[in-house]
């Protein structure tokens, strides 16, 4: 009820300009609830990541009370990587997923320091970093300096769009796109690509923000995503539009059931999600073969 | 598990035998919540899968949403295509693994090996759930199969003893995995960790069962469950012995195993001795309580 009220409230607020473009031009997609022309979509959507970019990380931790870390562990651990692993990490420009997947390589390394194919192999390893954004890669450049992994040839930081990846055709042992699909405007595009580029045997995965069905814990979490994070937003970083759209973002994404089948229409096979936190976020997985 | 078998015998009369045998069997299959990936396929639409491996519970925990509102009903679901093509590419790559265990032991650095052998991204590793423990089933179904194979091909099991037979049978089937015995403690622990240990239960019961058939052991004498439990019990004590077995070519394991087999079929006269000896006594008792009332 209270969502319910917030987003009409929202809506009126928001509608007058933008509905009557919306009306006039066929191609219509969405930013957050706003009905805008596709075109608009990518230019807004990157004016949002550059507001955010310097404290992105900050925020993050904030909204999630640090649990987006956890949420990318358990990312990285499912997707298992291993030693001359060819990774292609999309819209993950500040690096979280990126370094932790390099981390689990070396880890793994460790262990099998006895076998010396692996040391051959470890010099191979490329963890593609692909982020549209700019600002959002120097981000995570610097934050590879500060970790001591600016001279690591593993980590390579490309600028790109998602529905339109500059790799070749199964050239990727793994994909991943943290936080990062529901930004985009074509949704469909984004898994062709992905599928292109992956290898017979290559992963999908996809960590997003996605639905809450729960019923007491929903409204709760509704309450807190579009009266507490807007605020925190403004309070935080200075930049109240951007946290809105966020959360509005968040609601107009597919619900998993609904994405689940969209990446089996890209062609992947095993598709499973998985839910955490009574699906504040969800991890989906797909295998091309 | 055998324990739980035993008391079930106990608890249950003796008309209802044969009614709980078939339950049962069905329950092993189905109950297995943790049941490998080739039987979850066999289901034709979605169901919500199993509880999460290890890592899950340790990452969710600390989301204390998770943790309180689905106790083991974690939200997880798979979505099926019937006899879908990765199953096949998944068996290619855990056959080609076998024979990099003995290097590599039953680790996904095998698998990844494996996967590599066969000309595809290592990366379906980590589309197994429970990485470790679908190599080791799946070389537990492996042998089975050919066991069986073998069962079905095998003139010499035609003309001996039911207890010829079984030592016969177990030995093949022991012998598969004597290649293997260094690395088969880990396999052994695998099998025997929470999230594994139910199929790998209804593994053996599976090869008890079909090891006691192709005995063509038919006597209703001796409860089924009792037949499963000793020779599950021969089965798993000759397994371990065989773990520290030095001499050449196994020769203790193959003694102590004839050992075993003759124990528990002398366990099953000794067990129709008392029967007869009880029955005798019991018709002696009656007899005596009919004179005194007679009196």
């Amino acid at each position: 009820m209270a969502l319910r009220l917030l987003t009409r409230n929202l809506r009126n607020r928001i509608s007058p300009n933008l509905c009557s473009a919306s009306l006039l031009h066929s191609h219509a997609t969405s930013f957050g609830f706003k009905e805008v022309r596709e075109e608009e979509k990518s230019q807004m959507v990157g004016k949002v990541f550059s507001n955010v970019a310097s404290n992105y990380d900050l925020m993050n931790d904030f909204m999630s009370a640090g649990l987006h870390r956890l949420w990318k562990d358990r990312l990285v651990s499912k997707l298992s990587p291993f030693p001359g692993m060819k990774h292609l990490d999309v819209a993950g420009g500040t690096g979280d997923v990126a370094f932790r997947i390099l981390e689990s390589i070396n880890s793994i390394r460790r262990r099998a320091l006895q076998d010396p194919i692996n040391d051959d192999l470890q010099e191979e390893t490329r963890i593609y970093v692909c982020d549209i954004n700019q600002n959002m890669l120097n981000v995570g450049k610097n934050r590879a300096l500060e970790r001591g992994l600016g001279e690591d040839k593993s980590l390579v930081w490309v600028q790109g769009d998602a529905e339109a990846l500059s790799f070749e055709d199964n050239s990727m042992d793994g994909y991943t796109i943290a936080f990062g699909i529901r930004n985009v405007t074509h949704i469909e595009k984004v898994l062709t690509e992905a599928y292109r580029v992956l290898k017979r045997g290559g992963r999908f995965l996809c960590l997003e923000l996605s639905h809450v069905e729960i019923p007491v814990f929903k409204e709760l979490y509704d309450l807190y995503s579009f009266s507490v994070i807007p605020r925190l937003g403004e309070v935080v970083a200075g930049d109240r539009e951007s946290y809105q759209y966020l959360v509005e973002s968040i609601r107009r994404f597919p619900p998993q059931e609904k994405f689940a089948s969209m990446i089996a229409d890209a062609g992947f096979q095993k598709v499973e999600y998985e839910n955490l936190v009574g699906g504040v976020v969800a991890i989906h997985s797909g295998l091309k073969i | 598990m055998y324990r739980t078998v035993v008391s079930r015998i106990l608890l249950s009369g003796g008309g209802r035998r044969h009614l709980l045998r078939h339950r049962d069997l069905r329950t092993v299959i189905c109950s297995s919540r943790f049941s490998t990936t080739t039987e979850t396929q066999t289901v034709p639409n979605r169901r919500p899968l199993n509880p999460p491996d290890p890592s899950t519970s340790s990452s969710s925990s600390s989301t204390s949403f998770q943790t309180s509102s689905a106790a083991g009903d974690v939200p997880r679901h798979e979505r099926q295509n019937p006899r879908a093509e990765y199953e096949e590419e998944q068996a290619r790559v855990l056959q080609a693994s076998l024979q990099h265990v003995i290097r590599l032991g039953w680790s996904e650095e095998t698998m990844i090996a494996g996967a590599k052998e066969v000309g595809i991204s290592p990366s379906i590793v980590g589309s197994f759930p429970r990485k470790e423990a679908a190599l080791v089933e799946f070389f537990m179904d492996d042998c089975l199969q050919r066991l069986i194979d073998r069962i079905d091909s095998a003139e010499e099991l035609q003309n001996s003893t039911p207890s010829q037979r079984i030592d016969r049978l177990v030995r093949i089937r022991l012998e598969m995995q004597a290649p293997y015995i260094s690395k088969w403690p880990q396999a052994l622990s695998i099998q025997a960790h929470p999230l594994n240990v139910s199929t790998s239960f209804k593994q053996r019961a599976m090869l008890v069962d079909e090891i006691w058939h192709a005995a063509g052991d038919a006597s209703s004498d001796l409860d089924w469950y009792v037949r499963r439990t000793v020779l599950g019990g021969i089965y798993s004590t000759t397994e371990i012995y065989m773990l520290t077995d030095r001499s050449p070519e196994f020769r203790d394991t193959w003694m102590f195993l004839d050992n075993r087999v003759e124990d528990a079929f002398d366990l099953k006269k000794t067990i129709q001795e008392a029967k007869h000896l009880a029955e005798a006594v019991g018709a002696g008792m009656g007899s005596f309580v009919g004179k005194v009332l007679q009196r």
